[in-house]
């Protein structure tokens, strides 16, 4: 039987090909639009880590200015980044299974066999945690101990592309390369990972690529290498000397920890609680108490990750979608009462007003499915084409919106809901009242 | 008039759908005319500079012989013999760039940060006016003689005894009179004198609050994040051969240091500004689409109701319906569902219009807006159903006898 209705269906597109275009059309557009805005807002909302939701914490404390908030936009939040002396005090505490404190860097590395020539590569000066916490994938060896941060030792952990980019691939765990002028052993080489957002450290926008380079802690410090990501002071203080950016009021360390279970999450809130009435005592921490623990999915929020305009566009393609079908509803309709009078024969001739409906919902079924499948290649092709229009104003850098603009598999998943969305909202409706035709009045007129 | 409405009124369905889409329609449009004025202002905002002729140059020391006087010496003297090259100079950070340094100024030693204005910083040499395409409009400029040595970590707090601030900067420190001559203070309560003023110059953050409050300080730049940045100002239309001269020569020059990449001002300008841009070409290019499926639609039904009814029309046209009368039918009726759609439309836009302000913190629709899109999309309808209607105007009146 369905075979039969299909058949009827293409006969019916065949007598007004201009009007199904337009309908199919109609579809497609509305249904690329909608998959291109949801997968770019998608990509934005989601928690890259959301199998340590519960456990992954960022660790801030209100350290600012008494006469001035942080964040206008955000009065209650607390800087996102802690100062140096601060982050030093609260990684001594054994509560977290896990905790990490770093920063990012610039690095110049030279000593690679495919390229010799020196070059730039963005790194991150990180405790020995980083690695495990954020389940980084390695190709090639691992990470260091806890006491290669203080020492500091000289070992290195590249990217999959840096790896590629100075051995040409392969296996370089054991080589030696220079880290801004110093010898560095490198001790591991990771898989392609590239977290976005890049929720441990959103300073460079939530789109950032992860670093090429990362080495022990205490390298930044002996290096005396100042954050390449940001850095904020509110105190007039003389800052002659990195040890005065040491024991500044200046923000610029990223810490995370990672708590086995909520019990231990209490008790780092009061450990960090009773260092800030200490402090308080001694004249520090000027603002009220705003000690903070936030899970990554709240962590996004705060930072305002998903900007209005993706809220925005987002609201767009649903109208656009919505008018598309309404279009499609009311084309359909005029349709098929026009074929009123060979329904009315059908029902005549015994069909049920259910075979009539479910005849014309496999009409518009084939309809939405056809729209379905090109709005799926338009998209693919908006998509391409957004990303074209941001890798032109890149210098052909990677990281920032073009990376979200990728087709993946959440486009298709949108795509098929939307199609039988389309087909229920644009089809039931036409269908069901060609259903009700009382027949004898179509009859009639022949 | 009468007969039109009660014909839609009994069979209101298509009229319905009709007016949904154009209500739709209209809440769209005014909302994204709205929006994309703003980024249009905001993406039109002057910068002061010269973007489109000064190259970006980023040069990294990376050895210890590295010496970042002497590099800068011989890199000015090299850039500034090349033709076509008007003025160069060093600088701290790259402007319009989201990134650089600000340090808020105060009229007063005890001002602190909340009684000053804050600014971006920029570090540059005699030639950093010209270099960057600024009108110095009162004051004078720095002299050679007076750009100072960089700060290093020793010296970070240093301040400079001279500057030239933005007019916009001076405007708030020392309003209704001439900033030349007056004295500012940083935080820690260095002073310095204002000796010049400059029209206008952009910070480097698009959503900074002090936007056009910048200020130049007479040194010779130490970057923080281990590059510096030479600001090359060219003669129009020499920009790509100056760059390709430059990275040719500056490669090789000092083997102590690399260069990073050569790049024209505006496209840091344009990245900086690239996400309201997209807004921009996507809003126009779903907005306008939307326009016209609706149009398409109204078309296509419009075109429908005409082959459905093609005997009445006959028999009005059999007893005395001029051609005119069935164009005006169609016409009217179109209109008819149009204002309906139009006035539900008005509603869903200022609902629209409030939903973005809260998105956005922004003023709420202008009403001009909503005014001025309304006879676009009457317009639009009556446009989208001429023809149906004028080959219903064609109707022969002898249909009415043929098939009876």
């Amino acid at each position: 039987m369905s075979a039969y209705y299909l058949r009827l269906a293409f006969m019916s597109f065949r007598r007004n090909p201009g009007l199904t275009a337009l309908m199919v059309g109609a579809i497609a557009l509305g249904i690329a639009v909608c998959v291109m805005t949801l997968t770019v807002y998608h990509a934005m909302s989601g928690n890259p880590i959301w199998w340590k939701g519960d456990r992954l914490y960022a660790v801030t404390m209100d350290n600012w200015d008494p006469n001035d908030v942080y964040d206008p936009q955000h009065p209650g939040l607390a800087p996102e980044m802690l100062t140096y002396k601060d982050s030093r005090y609260l990684a001594q505490s054994k509560i977290p299974e896990r905790k990490v404190v770093m920063y990012k860097v610039n690095g110049i590395i030279t000593g690679g066999t495919a390229e010799k020539r020196p070059h730039r590569v963005i790194s991150r000066a990180t405790s020995a945690d980083f690695f495990a916490m954020f389940d980084v994938p390695f190709e090639y060896g691992g990470g260091w101990a806890a006491p290669a941060d203080d020492g500091p030792e000289p070992v290195i952990v590249i990217s999959h592309k840096e790896n590629q980019l100075l051995f040409g691939g392969g296996n370089s765990v054991g080589r030696t390369i220079q880290w801004n002028n110093q010898q560095f052993r490198i001790i591991g080489v990771l898989e392609e990972w590239s977290p976005q957002p890049k929720f441990y450290d959103l300073n460079n926008g939530p789109f950032d690529v992860a670093e090429d380079a990362y080495v022990p802690f205490g390298w930044g410090p002996s290096m005396e290498l100042l954050s390449a990501g940001s850095s904020n002071c509110w105190k007039p203080e003389p800052l002659n000397g990195y040890k005065d950016m040491l024991n500044s009021d200046c923000v610029w360390l990223e810490m995370w920890v990672e708590f086995p279970n909520a019990n231990s999450r209490e008790r780092m809130q009061s450990f960090i609680d009773s260092y800030w009435a200490e402090q308080h005592a001694a004249g520090r921490f000027p603002r009220p108490r705003n000690n903070r623990l936030t899970p990554v999915p709240q962590w996004l929020v705060d930072q305002g990750v998903v900007e209005n305009d993706n809220r925005v566009l987002v609201g767009l393609s649903f109208a656009f979608l919505a008018v598309s079908l309404i279009n499609t509803v009311g084309l359909l309709l005029a349709k098929f009462l026009n074929g009123a009078a060979s329904t009315g024969v059908r029902r005549a001739l015994g069909a049920s007003r259910r075979q009539i409906f479910q005849q014309h919902l496999v009409e518009v079924g084939v309809l939405a499915g056809c729209g379905a499948l090109l709005g799926l290649i338009l998209a693919a092709v908006g998509l391409w084409a957004v990303h074209a229009l941001y890798a032109s104003v890149r210098f052909g850098e990677r990281g920032g919106f073009q990376e979200l603009t990728h087709f993946d598999t959440s486009s298709v998943v949108w795509a098929v809901i939307l199609a039988i969305v389309a087909t229920l909202a644009a089809g039931l409706y036409p269908a069901w009242r060609i259903g009700r035709l009382p027949p004898a009045v179509y009859l009639k007129s022949q | 008039m009468r007969p039109i409405l009660s014909a839609l009124l009994r069979n209101r369905t298509g009229a319905v759908l009709v007016a949904i889409q154009i209500a739709i329609a209209l809440a769209v449009l005014v909302n994204a005319v709205y929006i994309v004025k703003q980024r249009v202002d905001k993406i039109g905002r002057p910068t002061g500079m010269d973007t489109n002729n000064i190259l970006v140059v980023s040069s990294s020391g990376f050895t210890r012989d590295y010496d970042n006087v002497a590099a800068i010496r011989n890199d000015l003297a090299y850039i500034r013999g090349v033709r076509g090259v008007t003025a160069a100079t060093a600088v701290n950070s790259v402007p319009l760039s989201n990134g650089g340094s600000s340090r808020s100024l105060s009229n007063h030693p005890d001002g602190g940060v909340a009684g000053g204005e804050g600014g971006q910083y920029l570090e540059v040499d005699e030639q950093g006016i010209d270099a960057l395409g600024l009108h110095l409009i009162a004051g004078r400029n720095f002299r050679a003689e007076e750009i100072q040595p960089p700060i290093t970590n020793g010296t970070a707090s240093r301040f400079e005894s001279q500057l030239i601030m933005t007019k916009a900067m001076a405007d708030v420190l020392f309003p209704n009179q001439s900033a030349v001559g007056k004295t500012v203070y940083d935080q820690l309560r260095h002073p310095a004198t204002v000796i010049g003023v400059v029209e206008r110059m952009q910070a480097a953050w698009p959503e900074y609050t002090h936007l056009d409050s910048v200020y130049l300080l007479p040194r010779l730049p130490f970057s923080y994040s281990g590059a510096m940045y030479y600001l090359v100002h060219t003669a129009p239309g020499q920009r790509e051969t100056i760059a390709r001269n430059l990275e040719e020569h500056l490669s090789t020059s000092d083997t102590n240091r690399l260069i990073d990449w050569i790049r024209p001002l505006q496209r840091f300008k344009d990245r900086g500004y690239s996400g309201d841009k997209n807004m921009e070409v996507f809003l126009i290019a779903v907005t306008t689409l939307l326009v016209a499926i609706s149009m398409l639609g109204i078309f296509g039904l419009a075109t429908f109701n005409v082959s459905t009814r093609t005997k009445q029309i006959g028999t009005r046209r059999a007893i005395g319906a001029r051609r005119g009368d069935i164009l005006r039918y169609f016409m009217v009726e179109n209109a008819m569902i149009t204002t309906t759609g139009i006035a539900v439309g008005c509603a869903l836009a200022l609902g629209v219009g409030y939903w973005l302000s809260l998105q956005y913190k922004l003023p709420r629709l202008d009403l001009y807006y909503l005014v001025g899109g309304i006879p676009v999309l009457w317009t639009i309808g009556q446009l989208a159903v001429w023809q149906p209607a004028r080959k219903a105007s064609a109707v022969s009146p002898s249909v009415a006898t043929r098939t009876v």
